[in-house]
């Protein structure tokens, strides 16, 4: 919605401002337009969140670009280039983009290779890598698996060996790298996040008291334990009775958290970030966005499909969750996920004229914070809206869920919560017990059913908070973002109509309630019956 | 040159009014006291509203903004969904949306021009997909509501002047646009373009629209009427 008027509001002040906004002035140092005329760039991951987006934005927004080869794996009995035009274009941020270039331009500029990152040079074959030869000028690297806490070989083999391939197809390619990889590989940290800090050899710990002396993080030493750690337990499966995929799930947790990681996930990116640093004579960038939630405006505002989102919080906060753990003083790094592809095509411009940092923040805190506990509130008001309502589910629930409003809660006092609600939900299952008993199970069973169903419900709630739980109470992070401020405003003033990164404008009031919870409940919610098992 | 469709929105697409959209803010504190106490002050004052809306509606407008004061934008905002949905989606009239994909249809730019406040205009436009509004604001220090409303307050005379801003900046051709209103407070705005039609028009907006040979349309029946120059361009 625009609105035809002389104000604008400042989120960061949280007045509005009279005036038009500031006419965006690069210093014309570099070229976005330039940088991409004539230029093939090969991507990998164009078929994630980001991915999409990205290969959205850069279709619209840089026609000169001359070549885009996309990586796509190949599913089973579908071929790359099939699930190319039939999955991934027709998804909905590309549709309209495909309608308005037309089917032959895009066919002209777009080459799909199938390949896969497990294997090496990505699994591109032979002779298509003969092709590519010299004719790549840079590949952005989107892949990886986004799961926090996945048995650690799914993690470490696309994250680490993963880009150990890719850096090998770009040494072959003889191209520039441009990495996305997570914020949080800053790992448990508090306070003000710099990017230069030195990459390779990093692991959060160090420097903190609770660093042994002569203690070094190195990731060969990573893999020998891991390959170590991976057969030892693999082995052990006729000893122990737990199941193999549990006990990889916790090493790989276990292991993260020895040297400060919040999880499995940063732990590996931080991995493959290392090793690219790491490698001799290789020109890259790293891109470390925050947490990529839905979109701002392009391709159109409010689209979503990412589950490692705050979606699952979100939906959470619809279902009528009271008590949020959270730093009272702290902000949610979140950031939209087109100012994400928009950061990503700045930096690979910067990259392409030599003029790039080596890592960049993707993040919106430095700028403009939203604090935690105000999100707290947008839950509440959320679940008043969907319970006031309701027609179905019991009554009582309902006026609780919608009357009651949200707070902000210790995590000691999540914990005694928790206590109380499983002691009284055990009262009650014992009273059903008895009742089944006497009355026979009948009479009893759908209602221990829909007890069951509850407890499985709240667990279920419980477990997504916990993965939450580094992001919103353990830990507060503000990353810096001076670098991409800086290639940005390198550009010049035609680049910036097409690419900008201006997070210091989104009021974060409209974007949570019209943008984003619109945005989740219109295309996540359909996908999400009950939570994530 | 482009041509636009200009909403007025109380009366004319739905019929609420700006005291009842207090009263939920009022019923809707973060506690049940504050809520009953505030609530009560708003009934308290309707027969002031009432006064003061035959005096003057721009100084209904201002002194019943200050109601607002104190209350943080984030909570405007985010309870202006339930509003829209309790208040405000039913008492939406029966052809309003099937006007607006017409004008939409015909090429007109779709404007709203109301005196309701942007966070409360916000989820009626996104439901009838009109993109760019024209509406009152509050001011805010610091998140918080002061009362007080930003000039220019929309009321009355202002309207047209918005419009032909509007019209000037978006290189907008009057003469061809449209504009639709139910109150003869809007008749300035009704006047300035090419295309004024009285909609579900008050007693003396009627008289003026026969007087001046306007077209009038009522949107709460449930056949469109709509006026020959929409459906006769339509046809081609």
């Amino acid at each position: 919605m625009k609105s035809r008027t002389t104000w604008r509001w400042n989120p960061v002040r949280g007045e509005y401002e009279s005036g038009d906004p500031p006419s965006l002035r690069g210093t014309a140092e570099i070229s976005a337009i330039d940088a991409f005329s004539n230029k093939t760039m090969l991507l990998l991951g164009g078929t994630g969140f980001v991915g999409k987006v990205l290969l959205a934005m850069v279709l619209d927004r840089f026609p000169e670009l001359k070549h885009l080869i996309v990586q796509v794996r190949r599913k089973k009995n579908m071929s790359g280039e099939q699930r190319f035009y039939s999955e991934v274009l027709q998804s909905p941020p590309l549709r309209g983009i495909v309608d308005q270039i037309g089917e032959t331009v895009m066919r002209n500029k777009v080459q799909v290779v199938e390949g896969d990152l497990d294997q090496p040079l990505c699994g591109i074959p032979a002779e298509q890598l003969e092709q590519l030869k010299g004719k790549v000028d840079i590949v952005v690297n989107l892949a990886g698996v986004v799961d926090f806490d996945p048995p650690v070989n799914e993690s470490v083999e696309p994250n680490v060996y993963g880009t150990r391939h890719i850096i090998e197809l770009v040494k072959l390619l003889d191209a520039r790298l441009v990495h996305v990889s997570t914020a949080y590989v800053a790992g448990k940290k508090n306070g003000r996040i710099s990017e230069e800090t030195p990459i390779e050899g990093y692991f959060p710990r160090r420097g903190e008291k609770s660093e042994n002396p002569g203690e070094r993080f190195s990731v060969d030493e990573e893999l020998n334990w891991y390959e170590q750690f991976v057969k030892e337990t693999r082995e052990s499966r006729a000893t122990n009775p737990r199941p193999v995929r549990e006990r990889l799930r916790e090493g790989g947790m276990q292991r993260a958290d020895f040297w400060g990681w919040t999880n499995t996930y940063t732990y590996t990116k931080s991995m493959g970030e290392q090793l690219i640093s790491a490698t001799p004579d290789l020109t890259y960038a790293i891109i470390r966005p925050a947490i990529v939630e839905s979109s701002l405006r392009f391709p159109f505002p409010g689209w979503n499909e990412g589950f490692t989102t705050s979606a699952p919080l979100v939906l959470m906060g619809g279902e009528g969750v009271k008590g949020w753990p959270v730093r009272k003083d702290g902000p949610l790094e979140i950031i939209p996920v087109d100012l994400v592809a928009a950061g990503i095509l700045i930096v690979t411009a910067a990259v392409l004229c030599g003029k790039n940092k080596r890592v960049y923040h993707l993040a919106s805190a430095d700028e403009n914070p939203i604090m935690l506990p105000r999100l707290v509130a947008f839950l509440g008001m959320n679940s008043r809206y969907k319970h006031k309502h309701k027609k179905s589910g019991n009554r009582l629930a309902n006026i609780w869920k919608a009357y009651v409003e949200t707070q902000v809660i210790s995590v000691q006092s999540l914990q005694s919560r928790r206590a109380r609600l499983h002691r009284g939900l055990d009262v009650i299952h014992a009273a059903l017990t008895l009742g089944k008993t006497l009355f026979g199970p009948t009479r009893m069973g759908r209602y221990l059913k829909s007890l069951r169903d509850t407890r499985r419900q709240i667990r279920a709630q419980e477990i997504t908070l916990d993965k939450f739980l580094p992001f919103m109470f353990h830990n507060s992070f503000i990353f810096e973002t001076r670098n991409i401020r800086q290639a940005a405003g390198m550009l010049t003033d035609d680049d910036l109509k097409r690419v900008q990164w201006d997070p210091e404008t989104i009021d974060w009031a409209d974007y949570w309630v019209n943008i984003h919870t619109k945005g989740i409940e219109k295309w996540i919610r359909p996908g999400f019956t009950g939570p994530k098992k | 040159m482009n041509k636009a469709a200009f909403y007025d929105l109380d009366g004319t697409l739905l019929s609420c009014n700006l005291v009842q959209m207090q009263g939920y803010y009022a019923r809707n504190h973060r506690s049940i006291l504050k809520s009953a106490y505030q609530f009560s002050k708003v009934v308290l004052s309707v027969p002031l509203f009432f006064g003061l809306d035959l005096y003057s509606r721009a100084t209904f407008n201002r002194f019943s903004f200050r109601a607002y004061r104190g209350m943080h934008r984030d909570r405007l905002i985010g309870l202006a969904d339930d509003l829209f949905e309790v208040t405000l989606k039913p008492a939406i009239f029966r052809q309003a949306e099937a006007l607006i994909n017409t004008t939409k249809d015909l090429g007109y730019r779709n404007v709203l021009v109301t005196g309701t406040l942007d966070f409360q205009v916000r989820p009626i436009a996104l439901h009838f997909g009109i993109d760019e509004v024209i509406c009152n604001r509050l001011e805010f220090r610091n998140h918080i509501a002061t009362g007080r409303v930003l000039s220019p307050l929309l009321a009355e005379l202002q309207k047209e002047r918005s419009i032909r801003e509007y019209a000037a900046e978006q290189n907008i051709d009057l003469a061809e646009s449209c504009a639709f209103s139910d109150s003869s407070a809007d008749l300035p705005m009704l006047s300035a373009v090419g295309h004024p039609v009285a909609t579900n028009p008050t007693r003396r907006l009627r008289r003026v629209a026969v007087e001046r040979h306007w077209p009038i349309l009522e949107l709460r029946e449930n056949t469109s009427n709509f006026p020959p120059f929409l459906s006769v361009a339509k046809v081609h």
